[in-house]
């Protein structure tokens, strides 16, 4: 493989037994790891089981009574060798195609940064960490977007991260205009990730909210977390549906502009500065036009 | 009284800090090697607690930001079975998971069973409990409560083989009482609160499989899947109109509103993966064909604003349809061992077509049936190439290119039966191009620096604040020894679309840095600071009046300026070989643009566009708690967290702040 791991020149495999005798605080709770199915089934190549599917061939180790020169450690790989070893195996599952173009790889962030073989938080997916924390760790400010006043419960453990991203790289989204949008995961394969949760707003609606379609959920909400309620851009609702409801040529479907307020909405009026008080269905309407029921 | 008891009680654990909201089976339990049953191992854990809650201030806003309440909760399990040889009867492994059953508002269960190379089976439950008052939206008066429960089950048969088949089913329903409003009258009449029931439920079956061989992966999977609402809006007592203008004579004495809701979108997945040591061929194709069809019938009576009687029935019908269709190909290319080279082409066509009869009947008069329809079309086109290029192993490179092409058309029009429909049809075209380039730097033997810039234009967005002429830059540098890592980031994304009448822009910068440090295993410190700040200025118009005459408002500026400061503290201490304890503090403030209050301005346009300009607030939880190891394998937990919440000056009409002390005491029992 092109980007793959060269081999030490001993490529002697001796079993993964002969790895219990020097690490044996490994070995004694190895049959609870993932990896131990390799062993456990018998049927995969001594490339490919238990310790030296992951670790190489330990001919040379076992001969020198040790040593980190003539084994594949992992703290001494680089990230791209790290990655081409796991894909020897995980490839089947997490294409490559997707892998390389993730912005995780492209930040050398790569499977042993999250993933921890020996030392996992819990039996699912051998995290090093809690799922949330591991992000954390290289994403401070989305930390501090979790815990603002209005958020989605991540740190209650309500939902994880991988609801809506897929840290192993996802294809393009196929909402927006496809920039910046790499790591989330579409839900149901096409849609936009909000719409796993909040399967009401999926439709299809005879009168679509064009801008939640064409732009998605992120034209008006944050994401994780904001000091604002219902997690909207702006703390004052006229402000955000005015930014666009400003009768601006040149955008809107119809080039000519998003439509503005009608005279009758005197903004000075308490009720015309809360507009979804009437626009009740602001997300999209089987009956009106305007959202109004 | 019985709070403030058991609020007495728990004092001395106040003391010491916790995180509340989190189980604590991650808690050091000392050596737990489970119990071996036949061939199996079991290893398990059980946090049982009573968790209390005393609320000061809007708790309608507590429970819409924290949640917690009072009672006895199996805060968190875990079960492990494990074969010890990998071959056991019915399983291989089992994993069990639980967090705050019993009443907490955020419940989950995770389940993971496997037998090698028969089978794999995941499932998923979550239900919360969301209490969401939206006080700054539609005059506070829409406010939910309700329950969120979602399942999720994949069964993988076959999961080490060739062929493998895919099994699942999910359910997401949600369920509970909720305050609307309604306008009815006319389209200036009243606008009235509403009592409603939220009932909705979608269900996913999902069958399919994968073959594997020479190098090919292919998958198929189709979804069945189903949603339909019956949620109902009603009123059965009189009640006046909401904020509406004089003479404001409005009542509604009765209302009833049900609109129910089916829809069904058959999917159809399909992916063909091809790999070789030099290239990797990833293709996806997608269609979703989504079908909505719904009722509507509304009966209100009372009042308009004029003091009229009113009784009024509107009915609608309709349907809507949404086919997607997409698809996409990855390339990646790996020709030599430093170089390689990604391109990813997609396509994604999505038509939205629904019509509905609208009928309005007041008092005797049946006004003729309106009949609408609505098109919608969106076609994205994406490409993207970028290569990557490693100079050595202490730095690699990496620049790309992307594109999207995006037609948008629409149809609308409104008519009466027995008359055609003319639509009106319009289209737009967007193109954005967008430039990518970075760099990974292992400067010295422990320090790792990441930067990576974009700059896009689109030609023609499609809203005001849709990206136009945007670039972003990100950076982070980390520093890493045994016992302590160092790492800061920036990152700013900027966007100008400004054209003659709107002039908007938005600056958005984050700036954080973290440290963690665990000089021993008996001690750890992490720490972070984050400062959000957020500039951004939007062209507004509207009308407003000031006396008697109503006058048009073009040029206006909408300004916003949020400046949040956030940070994080956390200390673990292993005080004895015993006792363990935990503290920290979470803030986020926003300083907004600095002022202190709000001014008073010359006019009153002035002076709402400018009350709204920014929102400064405080939002902090300290937290504590105590880890008692009681015997080998049994703990004692106390915890305590402060949630404190303050606007510094509101929004019109509205200044909010909350005060809880919450907490819970549980014993911890792994075996």
């Amino acid at each position: 493989m092109a980007t793959g791991y060269a081999a030490p020149a001993n490529t002697q495999y001796v079993g993964s037994l002969a790895c219990k005798a020097c690490h044996p605080e490994v070995w004694s709770t190895f049959f609870r790891n993932a990896h131990f199915k390799s062993v456990a089934m018998k049927k995969e190549d001594p490339a490919h089981t238990g310790c030296e599917g992951c670790h190489g061939p330990g001919g040379a180790h076992v001969a020198s009574y040790g040593g980190r020169k003539n084994i594949r450690v992992f703290s001494q790989l680089t990230p791209a060798e790290t990655t081409a070893v796991c894909l020897e195996c995980h490839a089947k599952d997490l294409p490559r195609a997707n892998i390389y173009a993730s912005e995780h790889t492209q930040a050398d962030v790569v499977c042993t940064s999250c993933h921890s073989i020996h030392h996992s938080s819990g039996p699912r997916f051998l995290l090093a960490k809690q799922q949330a924390e591991l992000c954390y760790q290289c994403h401070e400010g989305v930390r501090s977007q979790f815990a603002m006043p209005a958020r989605h419960r991540v740190d209650e453990g309500a939902m994880t991260c991988s609801d809506c991203h897929n840290p192993h790289g996802s294809f393009a989204a196929t909402w927006g205009m496809g920039t910046n949008q790499t790591m989330q995961q579409a839900a149901f394969d096409v849609e936009q990730p909000c719409l796993r949760c909040h399967t009401d707003k999926r439709g299809p609606l005879v009168f679509e909210h064009a801008s939640v379609r064409v732009e998605g959920c992120t034209a008006c909400h944050f994401a994780h977390g904001s000091t604002n309620t219902k997690l909207l851009r702006r703390p004052v609702v006229f402000t955000l549906c005015l930014e666009c409801h400003n009768g601006a040529g040149t955008f809107g479907r119809e080039t000519a502009s998003v439509y503005s307020t009608p005279f009758s909405h005197n903004l000075l009026d308490p009720r015309y500065q809360r507009c979804t008080l009437c626009h009740v269905r602001i997300h999209g309407s089987n009956s009106d036009p305007m959202f109004l029921r | 009284m019985k709070k403030l008891k058991l609020t007495i009680l728990f004092i001395p654990a106040w003391l010491w800090a916790q995180q509340t909201v989190a189980p604590t089976t991650d808690a050091p339990v000392g050596p737990v090697r489970g119990q071996d049953a036949g061939d199996y191992n079991i290893v398990q854990s059980w946090e049982l607690g009573y968790r209390f809650a005393t609320i000061g201030g809007d708790q309608d806003l507590y429970r819409s930001d924290v949640n917690y309440g009072d009672g006895i909760r199996l805060l968190g399990s875990s079960l492990t079975v494990n074969s010890r040889d990998g071959h056991g009867r019915w399983l291989d492994s089992l994993s069990l998971t639980t967090q705050g059953l019993g009443g907490d508002p955020y419940q989950s269960v995770n389940l993971r069973a496997e037998k090698n190379g028969l089978y794999e089976y995941d499932m998923t439950w979550r239900d919360n409990a969301y209490f969401n008052p939206g006080l700054a939206i539609a005059g506070g008066q829409h406010l939910m409560n309700t329950n969120y429960k979602w399942q999720d089950h994949d069964l993988t048969l076959l999961p080490q083989n060739w062929f493998r088949i895919h099994m699942g089913y999910s359910r997401v329903a949600q369920d509970g009482p909720a305050l609307s409003t309604q306008q009815v009258f006319g389209s200036q009449g009243p606008v009235f609160p509403l009592f409603s029931n939220i009932s909705e439920q979608f269900n996913e079956y999902r069958l399919g499989g994968d073959v594997r061989a020479r190098g090919f992966k292919l998958t198929i999977l189709h979804r069945w899947q189903y949603f339909r609402e019956d949620s109902s809006q009603y009123q059965s007592g009189p009640v006046p109109g909401l904020l509406n203008p004089s003479p404001s004579a409005a009542t509604l004495t009765s209302y009833q509103q049900s609109q129910p809701y089916r829809g069904q979108t058959p999917a159809w997945f399909g992916n063909l993966y091809y790999e070789r040591k030099w290239v990797a061929v990833d293709a996806r194709f997608n269609y979703a064909g989504g079908r909505g069809s719904f009722l509507q019938n509304e009966v209100a009576m009372g009042l308009d604003r004029f003091g009229a009687a009113q009784n009024q029935q509107i009915a609608v019908a309709g349907t809507g349809d949404r086919p997607i269709t997409s698809g996409d190909l990855n390339i990646t290319l790996f020709p030599a061992s430093r170089f390689n080279l990604l391109t990813e082409m997609s396509v994604s066509d999505v038509r939205m077509n629904g019509s509905n009869s609208f009928t309005q009947l007041n008092y005797n008069t049946l006004s003729l049936a309106t009949l609408n329809f609505q098109f919608l079309g969106i076609r994205l086109l994406t490409g993207s190439a970028t290569a990557h290029y490693r100079f050595s192993k202490k730095l690699n490179v990496f620049a790309g290119f992307q594109y999207s092409d995006r037609q948008i058309r629409s149809i609308e029009d409104t008519t009466s039966p027995g008359f055609p429909f003319a639509g009106i049809a319009a289209e737009q075209v967007d193109l954005l191009r967008a430039g990518t380039a970075g760099f990974n730097w292992m400067a010295a033997k422990n320090l790792q620096v990441h930067g990576e810039a974009e700059i896009g234009r689109d030609n023609n967005p499609f809203t005001p604040v849709s990206l136009r002429n945007e670039h972003g830059i990100r950076a982070n540098v980390r520093y890493r020894l045994k016992s302590l890592s160092l790492t800061g980031a920036y990152q700013e994304n900027y966007n100008n679309n400004s054209i003659a009448i709107t002039a908007y822009s938005s600056h958005a910068r984050t700036y954080s840095a973290n440290a963690t440090w665990s000089p021993t295993s008996r001690v750890s410190v992490d720490a972070s600071y984050s400062k959000l700040h957020l500039d951004t200025i939007g062209g507004i118009s509207f009308f407003a009046a000031t006396g008697f005459a109503t006058s048009f408002y073009p040029n206006q500026q909408s300004i916003y300026i949020s400046n949040i400061h956030a940070a994080n503290l956390d200390v673990r201490f292993a005080a004895t070989k015993r006792l363990d304890l935990f503290a920290g503090y979470n803030i986020t403030r926003d300083a907004g643009d600095g002022r202190s209050a709000i001014a008073v301005q010359p006019n009153p346009v002035t002076q709402l566009l400018y009350s709204v300009q920014t929102f400064p607030l405080t939002y902090q939880s300290p937290f504590a708690r105590i880890s008692w190891r009681l015997q080998e394998n049994l703990r004692f937990n106390v915890g305590y967290q402060y949630y404190g919440y303050g606007e510094d000056f509101g929004l019109p009409g509205y200044r909010q702040g909350y005060r809880a002390h919450t907490g819970y005491t549980s014993l911890l029992w792994s075996f």
